[in-house]
């Protein structure tokens, strides 16, 4: 049953008025058959699904809000693609992106953080 | 001081750093030092991860903070991955950045970790700073195949009387030692560490004692011992106390295999003690459980049987063309009620070439070490005993055991026949004269000596209970009067016929004068 609630998140990824008419389909099958008591299970496994897509959905991140276009190519061109930037000054300077479990980092805070590891090492 | 602000300003505004392209996670949840990880889909399993904390803070405080913490991947699903944590889990959190590190779990490896305490990451725990020299190495590998080896034909003496005499370990041979709490499986071990100072320093042994699940305090008190007696010149200690999780715990084996190797691969010989795999065995179980790995027997994994035979396997005499070098394995196991049939026992009793067994009985009646002769074997340290030792001690084992089941009458001793009288005396002489207290590892050409009185009758004319005081005499007398024949069997390690001459008529001398 659980993969059920894995799949409507999958189908809602891609097409969501589909997924919301499958999920109609789905309660209405359990009411007839009487298993509506799955329905909690697949509530679940839909929203590990739908955390799981979000941690994996394309991110990219920018330490000036300046930099946003030419971060948004650079990234492209890396192989993500992110609607829009998001400023995050902890960055520092540069731009790091992230989808699918791939980080491209090119910021000035990774920099720092490596060249302080390998100093004190 | 204008200008030099100026030009690092200039530097930063010019900063272009390189591009890193890095497979990641995220930690989807984690609880019990296990981490469910979205992503990381290209990991392999025992491959090492990063949980990078600076990812998502401000470079002040990820610089705070700057330990890594680093984890070990043991699940690869569908969606995800599970890895243990490898060290303080409350640093990991959900949300958290995971990062491949490409490559298998590794600790640092080298010569310069002899006389030190590391913890199963190959991190000093001693407080001496850090080890030069060393190597990173994985500390999982395949163990060597038959081509590679070379039988067990060298010594690996224990300073034990009983256990030289009656089970000898042979150098690549790997012998359980196993018994119920409190029995003196761990001094078997530390006395087999602390005689191989016997041993001439090219041809000695380095020991690696790995302590798994114990108390801090033990370990500490161990190390002591060690010192004390200058065993740790040629010792490294390993060690996961009770309080570290599961996960190390689980390690600390392997961790000091892969030091072992390193030494046995140089050409030297190694030795390495588990104590014990019991909890080795306890602490895999719970990381399994919480890994959701299916439980099967007593609720161990299904591949409890492949951790320990992987481990043991990693012990071996190497032939001549790989260095010659040696890898011994003393494994520990702890007994519930002496019960050898339980799951962990029998499994690693299955793997390795023999056992000691030690038992309670014994021990409180006082024998010390208190080794069962007769469930304890060596299945192929014979062949590695001196000709010396294999002279003196040809019959002893069996005439242990015949005593053993005499014993039983002994309160009817008036109403025995002379003979088996004689037995039981005899059988109780050889009990004493095989009784050794902890810390007092004999060197071998002492054991030779000592036995070959005792198989020859010279402790026949004294009263069973006075055997032991007479034996303790015996070796001073030795040392004073008897070291030529002492030097001629350590030289020779066999027992030739002048030598045997001199040493019966110095024997019949001391038993004289002690009569």
């Amino acid at each position: 049953m659980a993969d059920y609630g894995k799949k409507l998140a999958e189908l809602a990824a891609h097409d969501e008025s589909r997924a919301l008419a499958a999920a109609d389909k789905l309660v209405k099958e359990l009411k007839d058959r009487g298993e509506l008591k799955q329905l909690s299970g697949i509530l679940r496994s839909a929203r590990k699904e739908s955390a799981r897509q979000r941690s994996l959905a394309p991110v990219v991140e920018v330490g000036r809000a300046e930099d946003a276009d030419a971060a948004l190519r650079a990234a492209s061109a890396a192989g993500i693609d992110a609607r829009k930037a998001v400023v995050n000054p902890t960055l520092i300077r540069g731009w790091r992106a992230r989808a699918r479990g791939m980080l491209v980092d090119r910021s000035g805070k990774r920099a720092l953080v490596d060249l302080y590891r390998n100093v004190t090492r | 001081m204008e200008s030099i602000i100026k030009k690092l300003e200039e530097e930063i505004a010019a900063f272009a750093p390189e591009t890193k392209s890095e497979e990641t996670g995220i930690v989807r949840a984690t609880g019990d030092g296990i981490a469910e990880i979205d992503g990381l889909a290209g990991a392999v399993m025992t491959e090492m991860v990063l949980f990078d904390p600076s990812f998502d803070r401000s470079l002040e405080d990820a610089l705070k903070d700057p330990e890594p913490v680093y984890g070990l991947v043991l699940n690869l699903e569908e969606d995800g991955t599970r890895a243990v944590v490898l060290g303080d889990s409350s640093k990991v959190y959900e949300g958290m950045l995971v990062r491949r590190m490409g490559r298998l779990l590794s600790i640092p490896v080298g010569d310069e970790m002899v006389g030190r305490v590391v913890n199963p990451l190959g991190e000093p725990v001693d407080g001496k700073g850090p080890i030069k020299g060393v190597k990173d190495t994985p500390i999982e590998r395949e163990a060597y195949g038959v081509i590679d080896r070379a039988p067990v034909n060298v010594p690996l003496h224990t300073g034990i009387k009983a256990v030289d005499a009656m089970i000898p370990i042979g150098r690549g041979q790997r012998e359980l030692i196993i018994g119920d709490r409190g029995t003196g499986k761990t001094a078997v071990a530390i006395d087999t560490i602390l005689n191989q100072k016997s041993e001439p320093k090219e041809s000695r042994p380095t020991c690696i004692y790995v302590a798994i699940g114990q108390k801090e305090s033990k370990t500490a008190k161990l190390v002591a011992e060690l010192a004390e007696k200058g065993a740790m010149e040629y010792t490294i200690v390993v060690t996961a106390p009770a309080s570290s999780p599961a996960a190390l715990q689980f390690l600390a084996p392997f961790a000091g295999a892969a030091i072992g190797e390193h030494f046995m691969n140089q050409g030297k010989d190694a030795l390495v003690v588990y104590d014990d795999l019991s909890k080795q065995a306890v602490a895999y179980r719970q990381m399994s459980l919480l890994l959701r790995r299916p439980p099967g027997r007593e609720a161990y994994p299904g591949d409890i049987f492949y951790l320990h035979s992987r481990l043991l396997e990693r012990a071996a005499k190497l032939s001549k063309e790989k260095g010659g070098g040696s890898l011994t394995a003393l494994p520990i196991i702890e007994t519930q009620e002496n019960d050898v049939s339980a799951y962990i026992p029998t499994n690693v009793i299955s793997i390795t070439d023999g056992q000691i067994f030690l038992e309670s009985n014994l021990f409180n009646q006082g024998q010390r070490p208190a080794i069962n002769v007769g469930i304890s074997v060596s299945r192929v340290g014979s062949s590695a005993q001196t000709k010396a030792m294999k002279k003196v001690s040809g019959k002893i084992k069996l005439g242990l055991a015949q005593f053993r089941e005499l014993e039983a009458f002994m309160q009817f001793s008036s109403d025995l026949d002379a003979d088996t009288k004689r037995q039981i005396d005899d059988g109780r002489r050889m009990t004493e004269v095989l009784k050794q207290g902890r810390g007092e590892p004999l060197p071998f050409e002492m054991e030779a000596a000592v036995i070959f009185a005792a198989t020859n009758g010279f402790f026949d004319s004294f009263p069973p209970e006075r055997v032991n005081e007479i034996e303790k005499k015996l070796q001073d007398f030795l040392l004073r009067e008897g070291r030529g024949e002492l030097d001629a069997i350590k030289q020779s390690k066999e027992i030739r016929e002048g030598t045997e001459e001199s040493l019966k008529e110095k024997l019949a001398r001391f038993v004289a004068a002690n009569a």
